[in-house]
C-alpha cells in the first residue's frame, strides 16, 4: 500500500489521479438523477471507470476513484457516511490492479482467454465486495441505512458496470496507453512489490475478511441471526451495535490483507 | 445536472473564510448524527431554510427538489421494513408499520435531506479553490488539494467533450437510443474512448507545465489568492461550534432520542 503514499511525489501520477477523478465524476454526476432505489443509490455506469483506470494508472486510479466519488457525493448529499464511501472507493480502485498482479502478473487484462476472463471477473468481484462491505458497514454503524440494502446493491451495481462496460473501454484504451508508455508501471518503475508469499497471504486475508463481513452483515442487519455472546440490548433494530461488534473485525482483516498485498 | 452549483452573490455567508465553511460542514454532520427525533432535527431544517434565503440558493434547491422528496419518502419506507419495533399499527410479512418505525424512518429521511441541504448550501456559496484552501488549512496536503481542484475543473470539460462526440456521432447516423438499458449503455462506449484518450493527451503536457512552474518544490507553496481571517469569521466559527455543542448536549441529556414503548 506504500505506493498510495509514494505516488503523490510523482507529478504525472498526481495529474493522472485528477484525470481519473474527473472522468469518474463526469459520468457519475449526470446519472445522479436516475435513482435505482431513491435515497439509497442511483444508476452508476460510472463505476466502470475506476476499474479501467485501476488497470491503467494503479495507485493514481485508487485516489482518483475516491476523489471522483467525493465530487459525485456533493451532488447527492454529503454526510458522515461519505468518509466510509471515500475509503470504499479508494479500495475499489486499489484492489483490481493489486489482485491482478498476484493472480495474473504480466498478462494483459484485455486478452480474451477463458482463464483471463475468469480472473478478470474474480478481480472485479473482490473489489466490488470490499467496496460494498465498507459502505454498508459504515452506514449501518451510523444507523443511516441497513447493511443488507447497500451491501448488496453496491455489489450488483459495480459488477454490472465492471462486466458490461469496463471490458469494452479497456479493450479500446489499454493497448494505446501501453503503447504510449503511460501505464503506472512505466510512470513509477521504482515501485517494489512485497515477497509473493506475503502478497498471497494478503489476498487470502482480503477474501476471507470481505466474504465474512458480507455474510455477517447480511445476517445481522436483517435480524436473521445473532451471535449468542451478544447482549440482548444489541439485538434490536437498527442493529448498529451488533454490526460494530460482529462485522468490524472482519473488515479490519480485509483491510490488513489489502495492506499486505 | 450542472457540475457547478456555485451562485455568485455577495452574502455574508459567501464572504466567510473557507475554513469556517468547511468547519461548518463538519459541524452539521456532527449535529445531525447525535439526534434521531424529527422534532430535534427540525431547528436545523429551519436554519437551512433561513440560510438558503440569505444566500439566494433557492434555484439549486428547486433543481434538486425531487431528490429531497424521494430521499425522505424512500428512507421512511426502508425503515418501515427494517425497524421492527413498537406496537404495530399494520403488521405485514415485510412492512412493520408502527409509530416508532414511522418516526424513526422519517427522522432518518430528514437527516439525509438535511445533509443534502448542507452540501447544496456549501456548494452554492463556496468556490472550488476556496474549498481546497479550507482543506489545506485543516491539514490536507497541497498536492491532494491540487488534485481535487483539478478534478473539479476537468469534469465539466470532459462532459463537454463527450457531448461533442455524441453530437458528431449522431450527425453520422449513430443511434444512441436503440435497445434496452444495457445495450444503450454499451452504445456510449465509443464516446468514452475518445474522451479518455483526449484526457490522456492532456495529462503529459499538464504534468510538464506543472513541473516547469515548480510544482511540488515547496510543501506549502505561495498563492495569489489570500483568505485573511476577519472578526466576523471568528464570530461565525463560535456560533457554528456552539451549534455542535448544543446538539451534543441534546443527545447527552437524553433528548432527541425516540422513545419505544
Amino acid at each position: 500500500m506504500h505506493e498510495l503514499r509514494l505516488m503523490w511525489r510523482n507529478t504525472r501520477m498526481v495529474v493522472l489521479c485528477a484525470i481519473s477523478a474527473a472522468l469518474y465524476a463526469a459520468v457519475l454526476v449526470p446519472f445522479k438523477v436516475v435513482p435505482l432505489i431513491p435515497g439509497v443509490t442511483e444508476l452508476r455506469p460510472a463505476n466502470a471507470i475506476p476499474i479501467v483506470c485501476s488497470f491503467l494508472f494503479g495507485p493514481a486510479a485508487a485516489w482518483g476513484s475516491a476523489i471522483g466519488n467525493m465530487i459525485g457525493d456533493f451532488f447527492g448529499g454529503v454526510g458522515p457516511g461519505d468518509i466510509f464511501g471515500f475509503v470504499a472507493n479508494l479500495m475499489y480502485g486499489y484492489i483490481p490492479y493489486k489482485t491482478w498482479r498476484i493472480i495474473a502478473d504480466g498478462q494483459s487484462p484485455v486478452m480474451r482467454t477463458p482463464a483471463n476472463i475468469a480472473k478478470y471477473v474474480a478481480v472485479c468481484l473482490a473489489a466490488s465486495v470490499l467496496c460494498a462491505d465498507l459502505v454498508g458497514w459504515g452506514d449501518n454503524l451510523l444507523a443511516f441505512r441497513p447493511f443488507s440494502i447497500l451491501g448488496n446493491i453496491i455489489i450488483f451495481n459495480n459488477m454490472v458496470s465492471a462486466l458490461v462496460l469496463s471490458p469494452l473501454i479497456l479493450y479500446g484504451v489499454y493497448p494505446r496507453v501501453r503503447a504510449g508508455r503511460m501505464l503506472y508501471t512505466d510512470m513509477m518503475p521504482e515501485l517494489a512489490e512485497r515477497p509473493r508469499a506475503t502478497r498471497i497471504a494478503g489476498l487470502t486475508m482480503l477474501l476471507a475478511g470481505e466474504i465474512g463481513a458480507w455474510a455477517m452483515g447480511n445476517l445481522v442487519s436483517t435480524g436473521y441471526w445473532m451471535p449468542s455472546f451478544l447482549p440482548a440490548s444489541f439485538a434490536i433494530s437498527p442493529y448498529d451495535k451488533a454490526i460494530a461488534v460482529t462485522v468490524s473485525p472482519l473488515i479490519f482483516i480485509a483491510l490488513a490483507g489489502a495492506w499486505l498485498m | 445536472m450542472p457540475i457547478y452549483l456555485y451562485i455568485d452573490r455577495r452574502s455574508a455567508i459567501h464572504r466567510l473564510h473557507p475554513t469556517v465553511k468547511v468547519f461548518a460542514l463538519f459541524v452539521m454532520f456532527w449535529s445531525v448524527y447525535w439526534v434521531d427525533h424529527p422534532l430535534a432535527l427540525l431547528p436545523l431544517g429551519v436554519l437551512m431554510v433561513a440560510l438558503a434565503q440569505a444566500t439566494g440558493s433557492w434555484p439549486n434547491f428547486y433543481r434538486l427538489r425531487w431528490l429531497f422528496i424521494l430521499l425522505i419518502f424512500f428512507t421512511t419506507l426502508a425503515w418501515m421494513v427494517f425497524y421492527r419495533r413498537g406496537p404495530a399499527l399494520i403488521d405485514l410479512p415485510i412492512i412493520h408499520l408502527s409509530r416508532a418505525s414511522l418516526v424513526f424512518g422519517f427522522g432518518r429521511g430528514l437527516k439525509l435531506a438535511e445533509l443534502l441541504a448542507t452540501s447544496v448550501l456549501f456548494l452554492s456559496t463556496t468556490k472550488v479553490e476556496e474549498f481546497t484552501a479550507g482543506l489545506q488549512r485543516m491539514g490536507v496536503p497541497y498536492r491532494v488539494g491540487f488534485a481535487i481542484t483539478l478534478a473539479f475543473r476537468l469534469a465539466p470539460l470532459f462532459i463537454d467533450s463527450a457531448l461533442t462526440v455524441v453530437q458528431a456521432q449522431s450527425l453520422r447516423g449513430y443511434d444512441f437510443d436503440r435497445g434496452g438499458p444495457i445495450a444503450r449503455a454499451r452504445r456510449y462506449v465509443p464516446v468514452v474512448i475518445p474522451v479518455f484518450m483526449g484526457a490522456l493527451r492532456k495529462a503529459n503536457n499538464m504534468a510538464m507545465a506543472l513541473e516547469a512552474r515548480g510544482f511540488g518544490i515547496r510543501a506549502a507553496p505561495t498563492s495569489y489568492i489570500d483568505f485573511p481571517l476577519r472578526p466576523r469569521d471568528r464570530l461565525a466559527f463560535a456560533i457554528v461550534a456552539g451549534i455542535g455543542v448544543l446538539y451534543f448536549a441534546i443527545y447527552y441529556f437524553g433528548y432527541g432520542a425516540i422513545a419505544v414503548s
